[in-house]
């Protein structure tokens, strides 16, 4: 009763707050917690009877077998080091050039430019992966791409970019990060514009140069958003971006060996069987890997400095 | 301080509010389920029939689902209320409206949209065969029998099939323009070898065209059918044995791979064939020579009109019924129907009355058409917000004709229907369900370099044996197996 009582008064005391965190709580409770139940159905062979629910019952419990198709052929690691490696240039050469783009544009004088480029690099970040798609194949096209016409003109060989494996670990990096980069360093230049105006005019009074500036208050203020934004990443390093790796690449098979990852390789193995429960096997380790991944990265965070980390 | 106490109260109570309205939504899925099938039949009320079909959503589909309602009241004591989902989204909202257990009545279903055959034996639709013989036995006498035949998943029937045209039959369209230009003759076309001096020819005179145009859908025609569209597992199509093979080991796909990579080679094939989604954008340009398209009686005729230039075709292939010809287009009745019996009247209804045929698919008489004959229709510009797709609303051979149709277009596609000779896996449907794993494998494996192959893009020397090696170790030979079991199984139960 007491305790009751406490709670009662905590909920009293804090109403403003958690009336604010209530629309987040409701959005997690429904769209995150509910659905979780619904990974029990990676064990199952779902079958339609009925509704929703009694189809989950009455459908016959597999034990793991829905997860092997993941890890039967050698394609397992194929998928899983592109994958791995995909993500792990993304979050670095994202984060360096994000953090370094952010710096640039809070250093334009001229703040209308400043504005008028963080727009334009913003602006891909809202384009659909298929006409992002077709942006590359004006450039890659066989007879057609910009790149092509050009080498021609200098009497280059055209190539044929969609059959030939060896450059598309860089054009998939390059077109990713020219989607991403922009939004990725609105956040950071947020941050920095949030850095106290004080600390440079100590810094420059005691005479140190913007290079020394950027390197000793910038960066080190910019260290917990860093550190945070890319624990968040880890924990979604086994998901690839389904568009980028098939809509960009047109699906192309010859490139599979460079472009296949979790999500394509699952997309491409269900659609003549449309197993939900295999499917939901595939979403379930990807979340799981996830969930140890952060876990494990934000215990080393921790050891090296509790500030800075998630939990 | 009281009104902020009573918004956290509005705030809890809405919480509340939610969480009812969800469980009920979890009550209401298992009530549909316990509630009995079949309440109609003997009840004045009439009946409303949920009806999901493919086609971009339509401005006046509720007006003439009024009028059909008006029409099917009277007649069986139903009303229709027809949704549309257009034709990129049908399949995965069919996914997942039917896994959620919604309620439905009747579904479009076919081989390349909402798969008739997986969805079947998934549980999302309703045996018929009882239905058939008690409310459908109008469709039953429409129909050629290969297409109730053809159509069975595990022996039982859960779709009623459209009457159109049956067999496929695989066929070189041309573009007539630049036959007649270069002065060549189709008569000794049939196989992909003779298409050589044609494309030889028009590469020559005309170098801005394509010679064969060729999309990353493309396959060359080999005498085999197969199990499973674009899976390489067929069967010959005269082999009494009824042995299913690897397609890439066969001597005749071996040629015809080797002959399209010669064509490629000689720059008679796009270049980026294999990554080319559709043909459409040549279409529209007119600057194509020859392709391979499915035809069916006019479709020259249909091909010419909405290309905007002559076409003219010449066959490939004989005029076989496979399993994918006989699901083109059909309907069922969903698993969770709480109508059944009244579903397959209304079923019944517009598969052989044209009155009810053609207010579906063309719209009120005087709003939407004008009938300029007994048989012929012309479409009225209101025609506009109601531009159905004939073939997915069922018997097709009652509706009205269009100008510049022959009449006796329904009579040729039956006797073109009757000249149809059943293809050897017709009626055998692969239950992949045992080997589920090893499909994503070999789907992965194959998907790899199917087009690349398929459009000559690669030389099959080198890559074919490759394709093969992969395609095993993904499993293709415990596929095969469970294949040839199920196989061996049913050509003793039908006496094969």
């Amino acid at each position: 009763m007491k305790t009751l009582g406490r709670f009662a008064k905590d909920l009293d005391r804090n109403k403003a707050l958690l009336l604010m965190v209530l629309p987040a709580t409701l959005w997690f409770i429904f769209f995150a917690y509910l659905p979780m139940l619904g990974t029990i159905i990676s064990f199952k062979e779902y079958r339609v009877s009925g509704g929703f629910l009694s189809s989950i019952i009455n459908s016959r419990w597999v034990g793991f077998d829905n997860f092997k198709f993941l890890f039967s052929t050698d394609d397992a690691f194929i998928i899983t080091r592109n994958t791995l490696l995909y993500n792990i240039v993304f979050i670095f050469i994202g984060l360096v050039l994000a953090v370094a783009m952010a710096i640039v544009l809070s250093e334009i004088a001229n703040k209308k430019l400043a504005k008028w480029y963080q727009t334009g690099m913003f602006m891909p970040y809202f384009l659909s992966w298929v006409i992002v798609g077709y942006f590359a194949y004006s450039f890659l096209s066989f007879d057609r791409g910009m790149v092509n016409k050009i080498a021609l003109a200098f009497g280059i060989d055209p190539v044929q970019f969609y059959s030939e494996p060896k450059y598309w670990p860089f054009i998939i990096v390059i077109v990713f990060l020219w989607k991403s980069l922009g939004y990725n360093s609105v956040v950071y230049l947020a941050a920095i514009m949030g850095i106290d105006k004080s600390l440079y005019e100590a810094a420059m009074i005691d005479g140190a140069n913007k290079w020394q500036q950027i390197r000793n208050i910038t960066l080190p203020m910019l260290t917990p958003l860093m550190t945070i934004l890319t624990l968040l990443a880890i924990g979604r390093i086994f998901y690839a971006d389904f568009g980028l790796f098939y809509q960009v690449t047109r699906d192309s098979g010859t490139l599979y060996n460079v472009t296949n990852v979790i999500d394509t390789y699952v997309y491409r193995g269900l659609k003549t069987t449309g197993e939900i429960g295999m499917s939901t096997a595939a979403g379930l380790y990807q979340s799981f890997v996830g969930f140890v991944l952060v876990i494990t990265s934000n215990y080393v965070v921790r050891k090296v400095n509790k500030d800075n980390a998630l939990f | 301080m009281g009104s902020t106490r009573k918004k956290l109260s509005i705030g809890l109570a809405s919480i509340l509010a939610v969480m009812l309205f969800l469980s009920a939504c979890g009550n209401n899925g298992s009530s549909n389920n316990a509630s009995p099938t079949g309440n109609a039949g003997n009840s004045e009320e009439p009946v409303e029939l949920s009806w999901y079909t493919i086609g971009t959503p339509q401005k006046d589909v509720d007006k003439i689902m009024g009028e059909v309602s008006k029409y099917t009241k009277d007649k069986i004591g139903v009303t229709v209320k027809m949704t549309m989902i257009d034709w990129g989204d049908y399949n995965q909202k069919m996914q997942v409206l039917t896994a959620s257990g919604a309620d439905m009545d009747i579904m479009f279903t076919a081989s390349w949209a909402f798969d008739y055959v997986q969805n079947a034996r998934k549980g999302a639709f309703a045996p018929i065969d009882d239905l058939l013989k008690a409310q459908g036995k109008g469709i039953t006498e429409v129909l050629d029998p290969a297409f109730l035949e053809g159509s069975k998943v595990d022996g039982k029937n859960y779709g009623v099939p459209a009457n159109k045209e049956l067999p496929a039959q695989e066929v070189w369209r041309f573009n007539k323009n630049l036959l007649d230009e270069n002065k060549l003759s189709i008569a000794d076309v049939r196989t992909l070898e003779s298409l050589e001096p044609l494309l030889k020819t028009v590469k020559q005179n005309n170098p801005d065209v394509v010679p064969l145009q060729v999309d990353k859908n493309f396959m060359p025609y080999t005498p085999y059918d197969y199990l499973i569209e674009k899976f390489p597992l067929a069967v010959k199509l005269d082999d009494t044995g009824y042995k299913i093979v690897n397609i890439f080991e066969t001597p005749e796909m071996k040629q015809a791979l080797a002959t399209m990579h010669k064509y490629y080679t000689a720059g008679y094939v796009p270049t980026e064939a294999a990554t080319l989604e559709s043909s459409s954008d040549v279409q529209a340009t007119g600057k194509w020579f020859t392709d391979k398209a499915t035809t069916q009686p006019f479709a020259d005729n249909v091909w010419s009109t909405s290309y905007g230039y002559p076409i003219v075709s010449t066959p490939q292939s004989d005029a076989l019924i496979y399993n994918l010809s006989v699901m083109g287009s059909m309907q069922a009745i969903s698993a969770n129907s709480k109508n059944k019996e009244k579903a397959m009247e209304f079923l019944n209804l517009l598969n052989t009355d044209p009155v009810l045929r053609n207010l579906v698919d063309s719209g009120i008489e005087g709003t939407h058409y004008k009938k300029t004959d007994a048989n012929y229709m012309e479409n009225l510009p209101e025609s506009k917000n109601y531009d159905m797709p004939t073939f997915s609303l069922g018997n097709v051979m009652l509706t009205h004709l269009n100008p510049g149709d022959p009449a006796d277009k329904w009579e040729q596609f039956k006797s073109y229907n009757d000249a149809g000779k059943p293809a050897i896996l017709l009626g055998f449907n692969f239950d992949p369900t045992k080997v589920s794993n090893e499909i994503a494998a070999v789907q992965n494996a194959k998907e790899a370099f199917w087009a690349p192959l398929m459009t000559g893009t690669v030389d099959p020397e080198k890559y074919a044996p490759q394709a093969i090696k992969k395609l095993n170790d993904a499993g293709l030979g415990k596929i095969l197996a469970e294949a040839q079991s199920q196989m061996d199984a049913w050509k003793t139960a039908n006496n094969k």
